[in-house]
């Protein structure tokens, strides 16, 4: 059995790394997701953890450290935050095309502006489409568990993806949790070592990234989008297993909580939920039928499963923690998720979208007793008028 | 939907450090961690968290760490200062002066000083906030043990330099005397400078605020 | 909590301050006070050329400290040829 302790998601997200055995890690310092890096490389200098540690020049040469090492058949692990997560864009699309299973914890931080330190999901949810899979942790427990899950998830030979293990920064990163940290067996036995069928190994060369005529390109993407889909069987898999020797049971893809007999629910993903969830119970209490849906797994989108858990209310507040300037519905990346997940339903299930937190800002008890009011007043009259809402200015 | 009391957190401690950056970063967590960890083994609720929107790693600059602890679930998770702090300690006594740091504090709160000064001195400094302060605790804890300057443990990271090592050892002891937020033996097992913190729990006076001259 | 949209600068443009930043008030940082020896000061302005914080005052040739902003690093003490600058705990002084 594990060991609990009083730890920050920065440190629950390292102890994983460290489990998992990781061989090569690359750094670069921003804030948020700097002490993930800082404690793992204490780690190594303490020789609590033989593992390859270079500090890249950038995210560009961070990425490219892992994509090199992961191709040559390392467990890798890199992380960024923020503007640093974009700034090394060019790197995604060809390390999932490459099929190289290492792993990005992103502390999310807003890009500039408002150039602070807070969370928002913006930068991470910029990286949505590239071919990796994709999900937010609410706890530190939960951070560590997200680092052991996806290493097993993407190494899979089903499989083969890069992954980002997401995590809000400040909230999860840096605040204080109640983490069990696993033994090594039990890692073990959860997440065999990792094996690629396709390595860089001079006794027997091969050319990574060939040239390819226009001829080749859809047989190229069809691959990927196959390697996505396939993920999900291996999802559900991964999380059984997790549940069966960790004895903590996530459901995949969606977690629901009050949602019995509820009429109005909040849909979204990350740490806010944690506040959110206090603020259900209170109202529950009082005997508000209210609940809460947390998607747990984001890439690849699980649209039935978000069909199944949203098709039973009568109104669905969705709260997206990203700036998403002109998007359809005026809110954000997940309400239109939400929506094409609902496509077919008629007006069976109204859908009304909250931008909070923005720049950082705490989404507080209070914000969400407004966003349940709203969803009450929709849910009793049926007509929803303003679809949209910009928290605090527009609730 | 009603609105009221909804959010109050009746059993809330909130624990409110002031430090100078850099110099006292550690002293100042090692405070809240080791009374929080304290609590935590005698079975209640805890968080510990250094503010992250301060400017740390300025040699000087005010900083703050905080901790709560209850008896139920905290539900103010996931926030970013302590609103209504119980008890306010200060690793520097020259924070009384043009710093507001008696900010919103529930009546009855606790003021902790590391100091050589009389309370009534330091007292004559406090612009804001005094009327629902108790209790000034003074104790020279600088005397005790010195401050640790480290890096280790910044931004939620592990401070593998050991907890309650250094003076926040001591200002943690004069903190459980004076409140007794938790049981001081719960609080000597964490700490690592056990010499230091029995020495400030003897020597830690405690003034009543109603006995002192409220500033001009 | 948030600030209002019409209190937010306009695409987070804010004038640059001239002669001091009220958004950054760095007296309060100090612990100790730089007190000037004026028998002792030739007036080689060097305290003055070397305050981080330009937090040394040039009137008519001689030093003086904005304690507004002098955050008590004690460089000035440091780099003074003649030993001028002392340092005094700042709560020594009432005001
Ligand atoms: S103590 Fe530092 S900030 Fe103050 S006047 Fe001297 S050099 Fe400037
Ligand atoms: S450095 Fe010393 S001698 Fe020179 S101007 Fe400053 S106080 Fe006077």
């Amino acid at each position: 059995m594990g060991v609990k302790k009083r730890i920050s998601g920065c440190v629950a997200t390292a102890n994983a790394v460290k489990l998992a055995d990781v061989e090569v890690i690359c750094s670069f310092p921003i804030r948020p997701y700097t002490g993930i890096m800082s404690e793992l490389a204490r780690m190594v200098a303490d020789g609590e953890l033989d593992a390859e540690f270079v500090h890249g020049e950038g995210e560009h040469g961070q990425l490219s450290v892992v994509y090199g090492a992961s191709a040559a058949g390392a467990r890798a692990f890199t992380g960024s935050a923020g503007v640093g997560v974009t700034y090394a864009m060019e790197l995604y699309s060809p390390i999932s095309g490459e099929r190289l299973p290492l792993q990005m914890a992103i502390a999310d931080r807003t890009l500039d502006p408002p150039g602070d330190f807070g969370s928002e999901h913006t930068d991470a949810l910029c990286l949505r489409d590239q071919g990796w899979i994709q999900g937010w942790a609410a706890t530190p427990q939960e951070a560590l568990d997200l680092t052991l899950l996806y290493y097993r998830i993407g190494e899979d030979p089903r499989v083969l993806l890069p992954q980002y293990a997401c995590q809000d920064g400040y909230f999860v990163s840096h605040i204080f949790g109640d983490v069990e940290i696993p033994d090594v067996a039990q890692v073990k036995e959860f997440l065999p070592p990792y094996k690629n069928h396709h390595v860089l190994d001079p006794r027997n060369p091969q050319i990574m990234g060939a040239q390819m005529e226009p001829a080749m390109g859809p047989g190229m993407q069809y691959q990927r989008y196959q390697a996505v889909e396939s993920a999900r069987q291996v999802i559900e898999e991964a999380h059984d297993e997790f549940g069966r020797i960790f004895g903590r049971k996530y459901a995949p893809w969606v977690e629901e909580y009050m949602t019995d007999d509820a009429e109005i629910a909040i849909f979204m993903q990350g740490g806010h939920s944690e506040t959110c969830k206090t603020v259900v119970k209170r109202l529950r209490n009082l005997g508000e039928k209210v609940g809460m849906v947390r998607l747990r797994t984001f890439r690849p989108f699980p649209t039935q499963h978000v069909r199944e858990a949203l098709a039973k209310f009568k109104a669905v507040g969705v709260v997206d923690n990203s700036a998403n300037f002109g998007i359809s519905g005026g809110a954000g990346v997940l309400l239109t998720e939400a929506r094409t997940a609902l496509y077919g339903l008629g007006d069976k299930v109204k859908t009304l979208g909250f931008v909070a937190g923005l720049g950082g800002e705490m989404i507080t008890h209070e914000e969400f007793h407004k966003m349940f009011g709203k969803l009450k007043e929709v849910a009793k009259t049926g007509k929803t008028g303003k679809e949209n809402f910009w928290l605090p200015f527009e609730l | 939907m009603t609105k009221e009391n909804l959010f109050e957190e009746p059993g809330l401690k909130q624990i409110t450090v002031w430090a100078r950056g850099v110099y006292e970063n550690k002293e100042a967590r090692d405070v809240v961690v080791a009374i929080t960890e304290a609590a935590a083994s005698e079975g209640r609720f805890v968080q510990a968290w250094e503010n992250y929107v301060d400017l740390p790693d300025r040699i000087y600059v005010p900083v703050r760490a905080y901790g709560k602890i209850s008896d139920q679930e905290i539900k103010s998770k996931y926030v970013y200062e302590n609103e209504a702090p119980d008890i306010v300690a200060l690793t520097e006594e020259t924070l009384v002066k043009g710093v507001n740091i008696l900010e919103g504090i529930k009546p009855g709160a606790v003021l902790v000083v590391n100091t050589r000064r009389p309370a009534g001195y330091l007292f004559k400094f406090i612009k804001q906030g005094t009327e629902n302060l108790s209790k000034i605790v003074t104790v020279d804890a600088n005397s005790l043990a010195k401050s640790i300057i480290t890096l280790s443990g910044a931004e939620g990271a592990t401070d593998a330099s050991g907890i309650g090592k250094g003076m926040g050892a001591a200002l943690a002891a004069a903190i459980v005397k004076a409140t007794g937020i938790v049981q001081f033996e719960s609080l000597l097992k964490i700490v690592g400078n056990k010499n230091a913190a029995k020495k400030a729990f003897e020597m830690a006076d405690v003034v009543e605020v109603k006995t002192l001259v409220r500033a001009g | 909590m948030s600030v209002q949209v019409k209190d937010v600068p306009f695409a987070g443009t804010v004038p640059s301050p001239k002669t001091e930043n009220e958004g950054m008030i760095t007296g309060s940082w100090r612990t100790r006070r730089p007190i000037l020896d004026k028998d002792k000061c030739t007036d080689c302005r060097m305290c003055w050329i070397s305050c981080p914080d330009s937090s040394i005052n040039l009137t008519n040739g001689s030093v003086s400290f904005n304690l507004k902003y002098c955050k008590g690093c004690g460089i000035c003490n440091e780099i003074c040829p003649v030993g001028a600058i002392s340092l005094v705990p700042e709560l020594d002084f009432e005001e």
